[in-house]
């Protein structure tokens, strides 16, 4: 039971990780139709932005924040400089970019930051609470992984579904020609949406780098989760990504514990054929309807 | 007023509108008729940006429309029902509506549009908060124009209104259009392959074949020309 509960909560601390890259790739996908292969890349080199500055005598909290704006900015200029030139061209074109930027990136960063691998600090204690003498098996810092990726969450929910900018943005990536003939500025929604997007994977990056060390490929599993969990959830669901991403953390995170650490990324390929066979849509996908 | 002259537009090799003039005077509705392939949807995608044409131009009261992006051309009040509606089914009735004139930024403006959007199509008001997706045939034409009315458009491009709707339906709307349109100074392009519909409400009409002007005169005359009608309209 108590093995059972530590890799239960292990499971939704690293979902959670996986559910943030998750929704960055869904957000792309529903707004550009293309797999952002880089998301996980990017997020490496924000934190290692984080971690320059931290170590050169920023605040943590700070160098945190300037992580996430590098986000918004790395996602922002990757749409403008790389996606947008070949936006009328076949949706592969795109993806091959993404493709080539992960590996830039993954290049451009022992360059910049040196090839070691690095500890990240942790906001927060990686030790498991007490509570009046009962050992829990959780700590601080799992509180504030599953706690900042659910308040990113809800705030890009409410960013989306309540406000006009995200009636804009939905409008952009539903019908982006119907959105420009009513004055949207759909480029800058697009933008905008890769930003966000970016932002998210920054955030995971913070998450994941105190317990997976930072090197230049040290995301390359969390994006390969993420996605996992994103097409279980039909790619196209945000909420989808969600469940689905935390559904692979917890079954990675019983597979290593139960079965040994080894078995941990066929155990993801086994989550994902088995959904694929009985859902091919991913179990929140749709049919969806599209009106030119 | 909206001026196009000498519009010439081609894809590929393939022309699809030669040397098109005509004028869309305030406050009446100018028809487009033809038959399939003359041109029609063309000719109004073109006016709204989303085709660019090799020559000519498209004037809105003097400015030059040919050459900007199609939102800035929406921002200048020109606004374009599509063919097929052009719903965002995805999203809810109201949201559908609220599209219409967000980029004005007056929210209180916005509002009263919308509700004014509401009171001109009944149906819609009651399915407000449902998806897009549920109207039916004629309710998403309301949708679509109601949207485009509520952006306060100088010119009105309407791309097949009739496409799918009842008879009856489409008299209910062409009635509802045709008092705004002398009320708020409306330049209406109402673009029909159903010529006899469009006749009955419009000012003039030019008529298009194989992307060429064959005939531009008022609306009732070319209604009267037995000729004319039988080898361009069809009835």
């Amino acid at each position: 039971m108590r093995a059972f509960l530590i890799y239960t909560v292990d499971g939704v601390t690293n979902g959670m990780v996986y559910a943030a890259v998750a929704l960055a790739l869904v957000m792309i996908w529903r707004a550009t139709r293309i797999i952002n292969y880089a998301q996980g890349a990017m997020a490496m080199f924000t934190t290692y932005i984080a971690f320059f500055v931290i170590e050169h005598g920023t605040p943590f909290w700070l160098g945190f924040v300037i992580a996430l704006a590098a986000g918004l900015a790395l996602g922002a200029v990757t749409e403008r400089v790389l996606v947008r030139p070949v936006e009328s061209r076949p949706a592969l074109s795109a993806v091959i970019l993404t493709l080539g930027l992960l590996i830039f990136l993954e290049a451009l960063a022992p360059m910049l930051f040196g090839a070691q691998v690095q500890s990240f600090p942790a906001p927060f204690s990686r030790i498991d609470l007490t509570a009046g003498g009962t050992q829990l098996y959780f700590s601080r810092f799992d509180i504030f992984t599953v706690g900042s990726v659910l308040c990113v969450m809800v705030l890009l929910f409410v960013l989306f579904q309540r406000t006009t900018i995200g009636l804009r943005m939905r409008a952009a990536a539903f019908n982006p020609e119907i959105a420009r003939i009513l004055g949207i500025r759909v480029g800058r929604m697009l933008t905008l949406g890769w930003a966000l997007a970016a932002l998210l994977g920054a955030l995971a990056g913070l998450l994941a780098a105190p317990v997976l060390f930072l090197y230049p490929t040290n995301m390359d599993e969390v994006l390969v989760f993420g996605f996992t969990g994103a097409i279980i959830g039909g790619l196209e669901s945000p909420v989808g990504a969600v469940v689905g991403a935390l559904g692979v953390g917890l079954a990675l995170s019983y597979v290593s514990g139960f079965l040994g650490s080894d078995l941990a990324p066929l155990g993801s390929l086994l989550i994902l054929m088995a959904v694929l066979m009985i859902r091919p849509r991913g179990l929140f996908g749709m049919t969806r309807q599209r009106q030119v | 007023m909206l001026e196009v002259a000498e519009l010439t537009v081609a894809y590929g090799g393939v022309v699809a509108l030669d040397d098109v003039s005509f004028s869309v005077p305030e406050g009446a509705i100018t028809a487009v008729l033809g038959a399939n392939g003359a041109g029609k949807t063309t000719l109004v995608r073109t006016i709204s940006g989303l085709v660019r044409p090799r020559h000519g131009s498209v004037l809105l009261d003097g400015a030059e429309l040919v050459g900007r992006s199609p939102e800035s051309i929406a921002r200048l009040r020109v606004a374009h029902v599509p063919e097929g509606h052009g719903i965002v089914s995805e999203l809810s009735v109201d949201e559908n509506l609220r599209l219409g004139g967000l980029w004005r930024r007056d929210r209180a403006e916005q509002r009263v549009a919308v509700d004014e959007a509401y009171a001109l199509f009944p149906p819609l008001a009651a399915r407000r908060r449902g998806p897009a997706s549920g109207l039916s045939g004629g309710e998403r034409q309301m949708l679509s124009i109601g949207r485009a009315l509520a952006a306060r458009p100088a010119v009105l491009l309407l791309d097949e209104p009739s496409l799918g709707l009842a008879t009856r339906l489409l008299a209910q709307i062409m009635e509802r259009l045709g008092s705004l349109v002398a009320e708020r100074k409306l330049s209406v392009l109402l673009i029909e392959q159903n010529a006899r519909s469009a006749l009955s409400v419009a000012g003039q009409a030019v008529v298009l074949s194989l992307g060429r002007v064959v005939v531009i005169d008022e609306a009732h005359r070319l209604a009267g020309d037995e000729a004319l009608r039988h080898a361009y309209l069809g009835f």
